[in-house]
Formats: C-alpha cells, sequence, structure tokens
C-alpha cells in the first residue's frame, strides 16, 4: 500500500437496499449494475433456480446450475434467496423483504401478478415507500402488453434487427441479430437508470417510493442511431440491404485475422492510402472522395483486399493509429484476455466461486475515482443466503417449505 | 416534472455516446446545457435526415432525436474568455460531460484538475473509445469501430460467414446509457458526502460488460462460441423467418418441447408434433435445416402480422421485424405515448421517439424539442451567469459568444 489518498472500501450505492425478483437478463443485469457500486441487493429465485443457470456457457460444454458463467457473471456482489411466488406464504415473506428495502427490480410477467390476484400499481400501493421498478418486453399498457416476447423478437420489435444482415449479393439472408441477449441487457440498464431516477424523485416525495415501467421495446427503439428519423424527416425506411454511402467502413481479412477499416473522413483516406504505399489505383477518379469509394465500393474492395490481405491485423491497426486512422481488430476473445491495454486498465477481475473456482469476469464499465466498482463475492449458490436474509426480517426459514428445497 | 428537477449539467459532449447519456438525464428533468464550440458544431448536425433533403445545423433529424430537451449555448473555447464562461457554467453545475478525444478537455483547460477545484461536489464524466489511460488511450475512436474492437462483431454472424456489424454503433449508446448510470451513482454519494468525482468510462469495456456468454466462454473452455446466426442453443426453431411481401420479416422462438407441439397446432400440422425429427429439443437441433425450410414455407404465405396474431394466440413468442417506418406508425407505442411531437422552429412538428421509461408520481416527459444552435446563449449568461445586456451585448459583438 502506498500512501495515496485512502480509498472507500465502500461503492458509490452503498446503504441502498434491492431485491430482486425475476428470470433472465434484464432484471439481473439492472441489479448487477446496482449492486457492484456497493447496494445490497438480494436475488429472488425459484426452487428450480434462474433460467440463466441452465443456459450457460458452462465448462467443457456440461450443464451444472452453480457453473454457468452467464448466471455467475449477472449475479455477483448478490446474496440469493429461494422462494417459490406461488405459494401465499412465501409471497408473504417477500413483502416483508420489501417492507425492509428501498427497491424492487423485476421483470416477472404481469401474467404472474394476476395469478396471484395482484398487478404492479397494487403491489406499488402495498409498499409506498419503496420504488418498484417493472420490466416489461411491450409495457405494462397497449395492445401487445400481454404478448410473448424473448430477446430475439425485442431485438425485432425494437427495430435493430431489420437494419442488419444480407447485403449486396446476399439480399436473401435474413435480418441478423446482436450476438448474445442484448434485448435484456439494455432493458436491464435503461431499468437501472430509471430506478436511480426515482431514487431522486423520493426527495420531491416526501420519501415515497413510485412505481417505474421500463419497456425494452422502447429502450431498443430508442437506439435506432440516424435511421428512424429517415422516416419522419424524410418518408425513407432505412434498409439493411444496398451500398453504403461512405466507404471504406467494412471487414477485411488479414494474413493472421479481421480487421475493420474505417475511414470517414477525407484526410484518413489519404493517410490510409499513403500507408499502402500509394498504389496507382488509389488515385482513380472513381476513388476521389468518400461518396464515390461508395458508390464503386465492388471495385475497390478487391484492390483493398489484395493488399490486406498481406498484412497482419496488429501491424495494420498500430500503424493506422499512429496516423489518427480509426482502423479497429476484430477482436476475438482471446485477443481480450490477452489485451495489454485492458490489462493495464485491471479490465479483468477475478473471483473463486465455491463450486466454479477460480474464474474471470467481465469487469468494470466504469471507473469511479473516488467509491470504486468492485466484485466483492461470488454469486450465490442457490439458495445460499435463505435462512440468513429471512431470519433479518424476522422469518424462520424452516416455516417457508419450498424454500429449503427439501 | 422529472425526478432530477434542479440538477444542472454542463454538456460538453457531441456525435453520439456523449449526447445519449445526457439525453438519459435531461428525461429525468435535469437542465441539460449542451456547450458546442463556435469551432465545431456537434458532427449530428451536419449529418442527415433534413427535411426535403435540405441540410442545415437546426434541421438534422439524427441531432434532434438525441438532444430532446436540452439547452444550447455557443461559446468560442478557443478564447480566454470564451473558457472563462464555461468554468463559470460548470462551478455552478452539478455534471460536466464529455466526450472529446484524449487531452481535449485539459487543452482547453477545461480538465478535470481545473474543475474539481472550481466546483467540489461536481462529478465529472468522460466517455471516451478506451478510456483515460492505457498504453491505447490516445487511439483514435469512431463508433462503427467500437462494435468489431470490442469482440461483439467476432461473434455476431451468420454460421460459416465472415464476422459482422449489429446495424447501429452499439458501443455509443450502450456507452451512454451506463454512463448515465454512472453519473447518477455518483450523484448518489455525492447527495450523502459532499463528494464530487470523476468517472472514466471506456466505451470498449462498457461494451463488454454485455457480452459475458462470449468472454466467460473464452475464460472457461479457451474458446469463443461460434458465430451462429439468429440461432440459438436453447431454442428451435429461433429465428427471423422471410413472411410474405418486399422484405417482410418475422421474428419467432420456440422455448421448449410443449411449445413445439402448441406451435404444429398453430401452423395446421399437428402431425409434426410426434414427428421424430422435431419432437424434442435434441432432435429440432440436429435437423434444424429441415425445421427452418419449414417454417420459412409456412411464414412466407402470410403476412408479418398474421403470423404474429396466430402464435402469440397460442403464447408463443412472434413479432415482426419493424423497419423505422413500422416503429413510426406503430398503434401500440402510440398508445403508451411513446411519441413526441412538439414544434421545432425550423422542423415543424416531427414525430420523434421519446423516453423509454414511466414514472407513476414524478412522470418524465420531453418538454422542449432539441435546440436550435445557441438558442439558450442569452439565458445561461443572463439567468445562470448574472451577467448583464450590455456585457452580453459586447460578448456576442465580439463573437465570444454567439
Amino acid at each position: 500500500m502506498t500512501a495515496a489518498a485512502p480509498t472507500p472500501e465502500r461503492g458509490a450505492l452503498a446503504g441502498l437496499r434491492v431485491v430482486e425478483c425475476g428470470d433472465g437478463v434484464a432484471a439481473a443485469y439492472a441489479a448487477k449494475l446496482l449492486a457492484d457500486l456497493g447496494a445490497a441487493v438480494v436475488k429472488v429465485e425459484p426452487p428450480g433456480g434462474d433460467s440463466t443457470r441452465r443456459r450457460g456457457p458452462f465448462p467443457g460444454g456440461e450443464p451444472h446450475p452453480e457453473r454457468s458463467g452467464l448466471f455467475l457473471y449477472l449475479n455477483a456482489n448478490k446474496r440469493g434467496v429461494v422462494l417459490d411466488l406461488d405459494r401465499e406464504p412465501d409471497r408473504a415473506v417477500l413483502a416483508r423483504l420489501l417492507g425492509e428495502s428501498d427497491v424492487l427490480v423485476s421483470d416477472l410477467p404481469a401474467a404472474r401478478l394476476d395469478a396471484w390476484k395482484l398487478s404492479w400499481p397494487e403491489l406499488h400501493a402495498r409498499h409506498p415507500a419503496l420504488v418498484t421498478t417493472a420490466i416489461a418486453p411491450f409495457g405494462l399498457s397497449g395492445p401487445h402488453a400481454a404478448f410473448e416476447a424473448t430477446d430475439l423478437t425485442l431485438w425485432a420489435a425494437g427495430g435493430i434487427a431489420y437494419l442488419n444482415g444480407g447485403g449486396p449479393g446476399t439480399d436473401d439472408m435474413p435480418p441478423l441479430k446482436a450476438f448474445g441477449q442484448q434485448a435484456g441487457f439494455q432493458g436491464g440498464a435503461h431499468a437501472a437508470v430509471a430506478t436511480m431516477g426515482a431514487l431522486f424523485g423520493r426527495a420531491r416525495l416526501a420519501g415515497a417510493g413510485q412505481l417505474v415501467e421500463v419497456s425494452i421495446q422502447e429502450c431498443l427503439a430508442s437506439i435506432l442511431e440516424l435511421t428512424y428519423a429517415y422516416w419522419p424527416y424524410m418518408g425513407l425506411v432505412a434498409s439493411r440491404l444496398g451500398h453504403k454511402p461512405i466507404q471504406p467502413l467494412d471487414f477485411f481479412e488479414c494474413r493472421d485475422g479481421w480487421i475493420y477499416l474505417c475511414c470517414i473522413e477525407e484526410h484518413q483516406w489519404r493517410q490510409f492510402v499513403d500507408l499502402m504505399g500509394s498504389p496507382e489505383w488509389a488515385e482513380m477518379d472513381l476513388f476521389r472522395d468518400r461518396l464515390s469509394r461508395g458508390a464503386n465500393w465492388d471495385a475497390l474492395k478487391i484492390f483493398l483486399q489484395e493488399w490486406v490481405r498481406e498484412q497482419s491485423v496488429r501491424d495494420l491497426y498500430e500503424a493506422a493509429q499512429a496516423r489518427r486512422v480509426p482502423f479497429a481488430p476484430v477482436s476475438t476473445m482471446g485477443d481480450l484476455l490477452r489485451s495489454e491495454h485492458l490489462a493495464a486498465r485491471g479490465f479483468f477481475a477475478e473471483l473463486v466461486h465455491p463450486v466454479a473456482g477460480r474464474v474471470r469476469y467481465p469487469g468494470a464499465p466504469y471507473q469511479f475515482r473516488r467509491t470504486p466498482w468492485a466484485l466483492r463475492t461470488p454469486a450465490p449458490l442457490l439458495g445460499e443466503h435463505t435462512a440468513e436474509v429471512l431470519a433479518a426480517v424476522g422469518v424462520d426459514a424452516r416455516s417457508v417449505t419450498a424454500a429449503t428445497g427439501h | 416534472m422529472g425526478p432530477l428537477a434542479g440538477i444542472r449539467v454542463a454538456d460538453f459532449t457531441w456525435v453520439w455516446a456523449g449526447p445519449h447519456a445526457t439525453l438519459q438525464l435531461a428525461h429525468l428533468g435535469a437542465e441539460v446545457i449542451r456547450v458546442e464550440a463556435l469551432q465545431r458544431p456537434c458532427v449530428t448536425r451536419l449529418l442527415p435526415p433534413w427535411p426535403d433533403g435540405i441540410p442545415g445545423a437546426n434541421r438534422s433529424g439524427y441531432f434532434n432525436q438525441f438532444n430532446q430537451g436540452k439547452r444550447s449555448i455557443v461559446l468560442d473555447l478557443k478564447t480566454p474568455e470564451g473558457v472563462d464562461l464555461a468554468r463559470r457554467l460548470v462551478a455552478c453545475s452539478d455534471v460536466a460531460a464529455e466526450n472529446f478525444a484524449a487531452g481535449v478537455m485539459d487543452r482547453l483547460g477545461l480538465g478535470w484538475e481545473v474543475l474539481r477545484a472550481l466546483n467540489p461536489r461536481l462529478v465529472m464524466i468522460a466517455l471516451s473509445g478506451y478510456g483515460a489511460y492505457g498504453p491505447e488511450h490516445e487511439f483514435v475512436s469512431y463508433g462503427p469501430a467500437q462494435v468489431p474492437l470490442s469482440g461483439m462483431s467476432s461473434l455476431t454472424g451468420y454460421r460459416g460467414w465472415p464476422p459482422m456489424h449489429v446495424g447501429i454503433s452499439y458501443g455509443d449508446p450502450n456507452g451512454g446509457i451506463h454512463g448515465a448510470f454512472a453519473v447518477l451513482a455518483a450523484l448518489w454519494h455525492r447527495e450523502r458526502t459532499g463528494e464530487g468525482q470523476y468517472i472514466d468510462l471506456s466505451q470498449w469495456e462498457t461494451t463488454m460488460a454485455v457480452l459475458p456468454e462470449g468472454i466467460m466462454d473464452a475464460v472457461m473452455n479457451g474458446v469463443a462460441p461460434e458465430r451462429n446466426g439468429n440461432r440459438d442453443r436453447w431454442m428451435a426453431p429461433h429465428g427471423i423467418f422471410r413472411a410474405a411481401g418486399d422484405e417482410r420479416w418475422i421474428a419467432l422462438a420456440v422455448r421448449d418441447d410443449d411449445e413445439w407441439r402448441r406451435f404444429a397446432a398453430a401452423i395446421g400440422a399437428p402431425e409434426l408434433a410426434g414427428d421424430a425429427r422435431f419432437a424434442t429439443l435434441a432432435a429440432r437441433k440436429a435437423n434444424e435445416d429441415a425445421l427452418e425450410d419449414l417454417v420459412t414455407a409456412w411464414t412466407a404465405a402470410r403476412s408479418p402480422d398474421e403470423t404474429t396474431a396466430l402464435l402469440q394466440r397460442v403464447g408463443i413468442a412472434a413479432f415482426p421485424a419493424l423497419s423505422n417506418r413500422d416503429i413510426c406508425e406503430d398503434a401500440h407505442l402510440r398508445e403508451r405515448g411513446f411519441f413526441v411531437e412538439l414544434e421545432h422552429p425550423e422542423v415543424g412538428v416531427r414525430r420523434h421517439l421519446g423516453i423509454p421509461w414511466r414514472m407513476s408520481e414524478t412522470p418524465c416527459a420531453v418538454e422542449r424539442p432539441a435546440p436550435c444552435v445557441g438558442e439558450a446563449t442569452d439565458y445561461v449568461l443572463g439567468e445562470i451567469l448574472g451577467l448583464d445586456t450590455a456585457t452580453c451585448d459586447d460578448l456576442r459583438a465580439r463573437g465570444i459568444v454567439a
């Protein structure tokens, strides 16, 4: 330890008490963002465990409820409680927990609440001091409120899928989703923002909480870059097909991997031409400016491919960056884990989990100078903290038969 | 009135990531003041779409979407007086936000050490491609290149195809939403302790935070998952299938064997439920090409809306792949009050996308359209900084403000 300014052990949200109740990515990610900054999060799982325990990735591809990489990542820093919310006594326990908390973040379907003769507004009314954040695929109102959804169908509903996939000569390929469960992550991140907003609102409401509703479809529609406005501004449908107006902005194969060439400004293109040794073809009128390069991309691409094929990704990346040209490697997972830059920033974090062992995790999405982001404890085993959490609110866990799992 | 009413943000951001972060704060009711450099208007002001295709700094739908609810002051930050005005604004703000290249704020005389001395309660966030330190921190970073850099492209694509993009510069809004959350958390800490702080957000790292399924696979198994189009390890069919019409597509997912039986009945082929090629998840995964051909034969014969209705009726997740036009004309979103239609002085009423959350007690609403260049210069100088009219006129005459 140096004698530098003392670092507080507690995160920015220390003292905040959160209950997370739901399934999958969205609520879990919202609660993770809170937990990693110091909030005390209790995760409520059903007796069979959260579905992410069954999704993996798993070591060796062997499913195991305590070894799912997605579950371990999403739920570090949380304590875990098992309740069977289809049973009234367990719901009474949840109510006790909520009575001792500041926030409930949930992606339970409204239909589940219906089955309990409850609705989100009623739940909020029973716990008026609580910030109750309900994440729903299409929101809590409107003709599609009761629609079933998955991450894929939401990616389509939010308009992003329509913008990706296929391309010149491959128009028959379908719209393509991004890797992973990005609808869930966006729903979760937006829910975390809205939840924090509502916590500030308590100061104006004499300590009262409120019901916060987050529509994942709306979260995704609100990140459509410039494409959405083409309709209300120009009456144009934005398509994934056809040529890009500006080039080069594309993937190329080097001798040892893939690189993304990116020349948006003219000076970037001139620097790239110089880097290539100023080949004659680069001075053809076909390629005189970025719009011409877009219009004549089929021809330009052939010239570029021939040159890029001989390069190494790392050398070309660094040579371009040295000239302020924003190329990027198409990072593989191995590249990320070996990156000197990420290592210097301490991005990957390590935890020891009693079943999964010592594992590295994606770390801080932002670095706070004063109240650091931190992984403190590994994800809970199924029901690991049921007894202690329930005891703290005056409930004997043995009275909740489903909660013991036996 | 939104819950952040009374919080002021000195917003030095530009392009998309930074403005997306401050947009969330505006949505929550904060007073967000875009400080626009005289010599360098926001990039998105210069990009389409524009009504009638006619460019104009106040006419871009791109800028106008992501700057709703904010104010704008124009300062010449190349002059000491312009910088002094910016500092005075920060001194009476709660938050400062920026996403310039490394070193720009320092060179302007608006770096963290300067600003914290003026305002110890300040929360400052810098969003950048690579973060504020580390061997590559001075590398140039553009939105489209963030997706490959982050690792997302190596995971995204059709099976056996090259790496692909995701359709938007995902690192920007993802960095922006995480940045907004970080600012709120830092403000929360400040309310308790009086301590401001600096937040270093690397969009590269923020994007990796949403790629755990790829990264954890590599950590645990030494290999990354292969690109696999729209398919899913645990669900089949799971894809975006051609529908009747020009470029119409329907996304659908069958989550388990029981849903498969309902799906088979819904498409009028109940015999498929007992077909050994498809009866179990393992069988459907083993015969997924044939499965997808069969699904396509059915979806291609009807509109995406009809398929959605038929499948949702039996509890199967299905939804059309909406275009920007579909979103704009969506009856569900309209009924929910998602759209914002405010009169803008140069582009009139355009249907913008609004706030993706609702609050029951402190309702959030977009109260003004995106600002024209410098529309709030007088307001900021006069009402916030307390300058008299003669001083403002003088600053304007000398080109320090606009």
